[in-house]
């Protein structure tokens, strides 16, 4: 029993003489990561006005809030009574110890083949990449989906970066029939891919017999456009070359098929009541 | 001949590339008549002449509005111009159209 009261009289001993020091380190911590937060936030803010750049404007936030967190973790260290040197000591050790492990492990580490602000195609999904973590890309679809993908999955797929193409070629595809004046449709798609303002002159567009379909031939149109402006001239091209067609009577093809017809004795029948009950049977009438 | 002026001769004859659409329209401004474009000069031309086409469209939807505020013939003679102020065909008909036509003289 004494020795219990003496082991909290110790105790209670030790609080009074650190307890004091312990807890100011504390409200440095918690003072000193609000602060950090704060400041990480305000410098994201003000850096995105000057800098384009989203990566680095992330990368000079985050090496700011880790600075300051060390000078924080420091400042609570000493003030919870350790030496100075100890402390360099072990935010030199620490430091030392990352910097070696992103060494060794870089080699490993996955390298997407795209950055913040590409846009890109991955399977079956197509984005601009928003952000990158070392576990997920967060990519902008067209219709304004936000997906997260696995950096695994992407990794294991191919894929399409259009930053890196900053010109496409534009192929309008078309089946006529037969009995349609091939070169008349040929000549009139080129026309309008030469006259459109956004095909380019160089490669020079072209339109090409691609294939002698079941029900159709088969023409190409190709042309070559900003990657930005693909979409909209393909559409635009699609619709000018149905309504041209119409107006020059070259009809687009449709799957169809040719039934031959040939003329033979017709088997006989039994009169009377027979044929009445066969007739009968075909069209499902008593 | 070689066959890059042979190309040059073919592009300057056969079909031109127009670098560009506007939507021509006129309106009445205290008795004067005045032709306006849009976009405007200050800007860059429609690369679209299927876009250019909808536009004149839309305005003269617009303006031909029953119980619309506007004045009757307050905008007329909408169509769709080249980069040379010419009158261009519509893609959809082949033949140039004029929506809200109005011979005013």
């Amino acid at each position: 029993m004494e020795k219990t009261i003496a082991e909290f009289e110790k105790f209670g001993e030790i609080v009074l003489v650190y307890g004091r020091d312990i807890l100011w380190a504390m409200v440095i911590l918690i003072a000193g990561l609000v602060l950090a937060k704060a400041v990480n936030r305000m410098l994201r803010v003000i850096l995105t006005k000057f800098i384009s750049n989203k990566t680095l404007v992330s990368s000079i936030s985050a090496i700011v809030f880790v600075l300051i967190l060390v000078f924080v973790v420091a400042g609570a260290m000493e003030q919870a009574g350790m030496e100075g040197i100890v402390v360099q000591r072990i935010i030199f050790g620490i430091t030392m110890a990352i910097v070696f492990l992103i060494i060794i492990f870089r080699p490993y580490m996955p390298n997407l083949p795209f950055k913040v602000g590409h846009f890109i195609k991955t399977g079956d999904l197509m984005g601009k990449v928003e952000a990158t973590t070392l576990t997920h890309t967060r990519l902008k679809t067209v219709d304004g989906k936000t997906v997260f993908v696995p950096n695994s999955k992407i990794l294991k797929d191919f894929v399409i970066n259009y930053y890196f193409t900053p010109e496409r070629r534009v192929e309008i595809e078309v089946g006529i029939g037969y009995d349609q004046d091939l070169i008349k449709a040929k000549q009139i798609m080129e026309t309008l891919l030469i006259e459109d303002p956004r095909i380019m002159e160089n490669p020079r567009p072209a339109v090409y017999v691609v294939n002698l379909a079941d029900s159709c031939v088969e023409l190409s149109g190709r042309g070559w456009v900003k990657n930005i402006k693909y979409w909209k001239t393909k559409c635009d091209l699609i619709e000018k070359v149905k309504l041209r067609f119409d107006q020059e009577n070259i009809k687009i093809a449709f799957p169809q098929r040719d039934v031959h017809l040939y003329h033979e004795a017709s088997p006989s029948f039994p009169e009377g009541e027979g044929t009445q009950n066969l007739i009968d049977n075909m069209t499902g009438e008593t | 001949m070689r066959l890059k002026e042979t190309i040059k001769i073919i592009d300057e004859g056969w079909v031109r590339k127009c670098m560009g659409y506007r939507v021509h329209f006129q309106k009445r401004n205290n008795g004067d008549i005045i032709t306006d474009y849009v976009p405007g000069d200050e800007e860059k031309p429609l690369e679209s002449e299927v876009v250019a086409w909808r536009l004149a469209w839309k305005l003269a939807q617009a303006k031909n509005k029953i119980g619309s505020e506007m004045k009757d013939k307050e905008i007329f003679n909408i169509f769709v111009v080249d980069d040379f102020n010419n009158p261009v065909k519509h893609y959809a008909t082949g033949k140039i159209e004029v929506f809200l036509p109005i011979n005013d003289e």
